[in-house]
């Protein structure tokens, strides 16, 4: 039981980590990444809650097309934010 | 000024979130479970599905899944009207 | 892009596809369902796009916006099916025939042929966010390039 609760406590660190990283990072290719792996745990925090359907549906969505339509978009425009 | 505004709205914000964090209540005991117990005890008999939350999200809940669908026809039909090809 | 992400991807696509189909075709059985299986497929198809180029899924255009109308069309129907009793109405649970086979109380001993209408509207909304997400993507994808759409 306390096993869960560590890593579910790990993995809800590691999103804050990942969502303060997407705000604060200038490299808006880096930015995507790491809201892309900030996806990725939160499915994985879906799964250990106990819901198999919203977690395949964020590693899905979340973290695997939102990133491809991000990317594509920074394609077309620039990559580096200015102030 | 601004800097002082942003401070205090995030600590509002966040002073709301611990205060709704300790009134929750424990994991895997919500306050209302009589339509869970329903959903439960009687969705093999009327769907004949074995997995209920298919069986809430396609018949129950059928009207919500239309408005899904909706939702996402009109994502798709304003995401190929801005990017369509502009006639001069 | 690169030789390495073509190799890569040309192993990892069937598989992709494959996990897709059999969570939209386990929809009733398993975890998961339309939506959840369509997301997978069009992230492969995300994939095939940034792999081998915009030019690969520009023919399928067409496609895809027909089969988003299609899945939309027989969600609507497969509703309609109950609308002596009810709209979403069962009528093929439990009747046998089609997906008709009822189920024992207790676990899931995984019958395929079971669920009435819930498998086909499974397979209705999939077809529809396969299309729907995937002509988003390509969409994305050929904005801006020099050939027309």
């Amino acid at each position: 039981m306390t096993v869960w609760a560590v890593l579910q406590v790990m993995t809800l660190v590691l999103i804050v980590i990942g969502s303060v990283l997407a705000v604060w990072l200038k490299d808006l290719l880096a930015a995507v990444l790491a809201l892309g792996g900030a996806s990725l745990l939160l499915s994985l925090e879906f799964y250990l809650l106990q819901a198999p359907d919203v977690a395949i549906a964020e590693a899905g969505i979340g973290a695997a097309l939102t990133t491809a339509i991000f990317i594509l978009a920074i394609r077309k425009t620039r990559r580096k934010e200015e102030e | 000024m601004k800097r002082w505004f942003v401070l205090a709205a995030f600590l509002v914000v966040a002073g709301f979130l611990v205060l709704l964090g300790t009134g929750m209540r424990p994991f895997g005991a919500p306050k209302a479970f009589e339509m869970d117990q329903y959903f439960i005890d009687y969705t093999q008999a009327e769907v004949a599905a074995n997995n209920v939350v298919t069986a809430v999200v396609f018949d129950y809940r059928g009207y919500d899944t239309l408005g899904e669908a909706t939702v996402l026809f009109c994502a798709v039909v304003g995401v190929a009207l801005i990017l369509r090809k502009v006639r001069r | 892009m690169s030789v390495v992400v073509r190799t890569i991807a040309r192993i990892l696509l069937p598989i992709v596809f494959a996990f897709g189909g059999y969570v939209i075709m386990h929809g009733h059985l398993t975890p998961g369902g339309g939506f959840q299986g369509g997301a997978v497929v069009a992230s492969a198809l995300a994939l095939v796009l940034v792999a081998f180029g915009e030019a690969s899924l520009k023919k399928y255009k067409d496609l895809l916006s027909a089969l988003e109308s299609l899945g939309g069309v027989a969600f609507v129907v497969l509703g309609l099916i109950g609308i002596p009793f009810t709209f979403f109405a069962n009528v093929l649970a439990g009747v046998g025939g089609l997906f008709g086979q009822s189920v024992p109380p207790g676990p899931n001993p995984g019958y395929l042929n079971t669920a009435g209408t819930l498998p086909l509207m499974n397979w209705a909304v999939g077809l529809k966010v396969i299309a729907g997400l995937g002509s988003v993507v390509v969409l994305f994808g050929l904005f801006g390039g020099e050939d027309d759409r």
